[in-house]
């Protein structure tokens, strides 16, 4: 297990087209699984290449279902709408309201190069345009509505004071 | 990207701790809507309806879970437990979630957990649920009368034992239903600062309904408003939310200018403000509490309605203060109870008490009543109430209290409206029930100290 560092927002290889792959090598291979580890170990739910400074068009996510990797992917199809709150590893602390597709069809190839296609709804379809989006440069930021708010802090387990005697509060 | 926040996590989270943890289900909900107040209204409002929903219907949901598992609720894991109650709650009661999504999201909420060889289970029983819901059969009235009302309105046996006994079926049942009705806010009008005709134009220019309350011309009951914070007549310190029942504790005193009066559980400090406004300006109110933080806040509220006769302080009221020694002419003592009358507001009070936990509370209050009577002069008025109902903590502790101790009970009737005039109120007390009364449940008993001992 490896994992890379994340680059964050203000990093100039954020903005920046990835280019396509074309051929697997086992550099590639241990690209991928590095980026899954660094994903997993971030609690993320989606990583790509860009975000650990590699120029590449490649996108692990795993929304809790298992992990998926795409190789070189395109969205075929979108349909729908959601809108809701979005977070980005490159940006952290920090999220904003998005509205995306709430069903997108998807095509790639996988860790043998072999194509596939995949579709996805509501969470999955949101991690999928988040994730299609670092590889040409763009960052949720773009499209959030309203303003960008902290959410810092939301995993520590604060322990809160709780010595009221209550029942006489009338 | 980043793990998006999980509503039903959050409403997990929240139900784990007050049904596992003690934890007091207004203090959490409120904490958690705090930590996530970026998330729309909408979410929010997920979160506090399934999370006070589950608890208030929570015996019923389990009914319901044991009629479709092999497992009885109380021995299953507590994530797992507390995941098939929200789940059943937005099956039963929350039209705008699809049964789908209800199982789906509870389903993959367990595997997350790392409840994986759960998830069968978790799935078999709620699509069952979802399935026959409409066919399960619940208890006979006529041949379990209490097992009926306690699976109809989430009460435990044990309590609803006692009301029938006290009370009789018919009032229990009412007691009960009540406590899931959608009730207005009652607030008190701060006379002081404007009429109540103003306060009312003030609230109706708000778009805000709101009822003049039968038992106190300045007490209003408001309702269809999102925040109390931004009442326009909050804001000016106008109107004060404060339930009847305590209202009515002040009224009971009825202090007389100058008169210098001591609240020995006064936390949040509504009764001993309410008094404080009836000396206008004069005699003195000392605001006792225990704890720090509460006193602070009551210290906090004094400082904005910028009254001059009275003080918050910490005390402890079970410790002897020999400073205050027949001092008072009124004490207030509006002891810590069970507060069984207040379920409606705090779903959760009628889970977390226990006939055992109810004998350690009655000997705190008499421990209280043992110590405070001290305080009042000869001549001087005790006020005793609890926001609890049935006789054990209160009749019972009054009853004690006049065998040891020189009191008289005095007629309540000249300080309440002819509509609360009864037999037991000539007697000196009352005890507010709710679902009969426009009002929490409460017991307030007027005490004066003889004059030789």
């Amino acid at each position: 297990m490896a994992l890379r560092k994340i680059r964050i927002m203000g990093d100039e290889i954020l903005t920046k087209v990835c280019r396509p792959v074309d051929r697997m090598t086992p550099r590639t291979q241990t690209l991928i699984e590095d980026m899954l580890d660094t994903m997993y170990d971030a609690n993320g739910v989606g990583l790509a290449a860009p975000q650990v400074g590699i120029l590449k068009r490649i996108v692990v996510i795993d929304i809790g279902e298992g992990p998926l990797v795409m190789v070189n992917p395109e969205i075929i199809e979108r349909e729908g709408e959601q809108t809701g709150q979005e977070g980005c590893l490159s940006l952290p602390g920090q999220a904003g309201v998005v509205t995306r597709p709430n069903y997108v069809k998807a095509r790639a190839f996988d860790l043998q190069m072999q194509p596939f296609e995949v579709e996805g709804e509501g969470l999955l379809a949101r991690a999928i345009c988040h994730e299609l989006d670092h590889l040409n440069g763009i960052m949720y930021v773009r499209f959030v509505e309203g303003e960008l708010f902290d959410v810092s802090g939301e995993e520590e387990d604060e322990e809160e004071e709780i010595d009221e005697k209550e029942g006489n509060e009338a | 990207m980043t793990k998006p926040v999980n509503l039903r996590e959050i409403v997990l989270g929240i139900l784990l701790e007050i049904t596992e943890e003690e934890a007091y289900s207004h203090i959490v909900i409120r904490n958690v809507l705090e930590k996530y107040q970026y998330l729309d209204k909408r979410d929010r409002a997920f979160i506090s309806r399934t999370a006070e929903g589950t608890l208030e219907h929570m015996i019923q949901l389990d009914y319901i879970i044991e009629q479709f598992s092999n497992v009885p609720v109380y021995n299953m894991k507590p994530l797992i437990r507390n995941l098939l109650r929200m789940s059943v709650y937005q099956l039963k009661y929350m039209d705008s979630v699809p049964d789908s999504a209800a199982v789906n999201e509870a389903v993959r909420l367990a595997q997350k957990k790392g409840f994986y060889n759960l998830k069968g289970f978790v799935n078999g029983v709620l699509r069952n649920t979802a399935r026959r819901l409409s066919q399960v059969r619940y208890p006979d009235p006529a041949r379990e009368p209490l097992h009926y009302l306690s699976v109809k309105y989430s009460f435990p046996i044990w309590m609803l034992n006692k009301w029938v006994t006290q009370f009789g079926y018919e009032v229990t049942e009412r007691i009960c239903r009540d406590s899931h009705m959608e009730k207005g806010t009652t607030v008190r009008c701060n006379l002081e600062k404007a009429s109540v005709e103003e306060i009312i134009l003030e609230l109706e220019k708000q778009d805000i309904q709101v009822r003049q309350h039968p038992y106190l011309d300045y007490a209003l009951i408001i309702s269809h408003y999102n925040y109390i914070d931004a009442v326009s007549a909050f804001k000016k310190g106008w109107i004060q939310v404060q339930d009847i029942s305590s209202m009515l504790v002040a009224e009971a005193a009825a202090p007389n200018w100058g008169d210098y009066c001591i609240d020995v559980c006064a936390a949040p400090g509504g009764k001993s403000l309410h008094i404080s406004d009836k000396l206008m300006g004069s005699g003195y109110v000392e605001a006792r509490d225990i704890s720090e933080r509460k006193v602070k806040r009551m210290q906090e509220s004094i400082e904005r309605t910028s009254a001059i006769n009275i003080r918050a302080m910490v005390k402890d009221a079970t410790v002897y203060d020999p400073e205050s020694y027949q001092r008072a002419d009124i004490v207030l003592a509006d002891v810590p109870c069970s507060g069984l009358g207040v379920i409606g507001k705090k779903q959760d009070i009628k889970y977390k008490m226990s006939e055992k936990r109810q004998q350690d509370i009655i000997a705190l209050q008499r421990k209280i009543l043992d110590t405070v009577q001290n305080y009042v002069r000869p001549g001087g008025v005790l006020i005793y109430s609890t926001c609890t109902i049935g006789a054990d903590e209160n009749q019972y502790n009054i009853k004690w209290f006049l065998e040891n101790y020189p009191f008289k009970l005095e007629n309540l009737d000249p300080y309440l409206c002819p509509e609360l005039h009864g037999k037991t109120t000539k007697g000196g007390y009352i005890q507010l029930l709710p679902g009969i009364h426009e009002s929490d449940g409460f017991f307030i008993a007027r005490l004066r100290r003889l004059f030789d001992e």
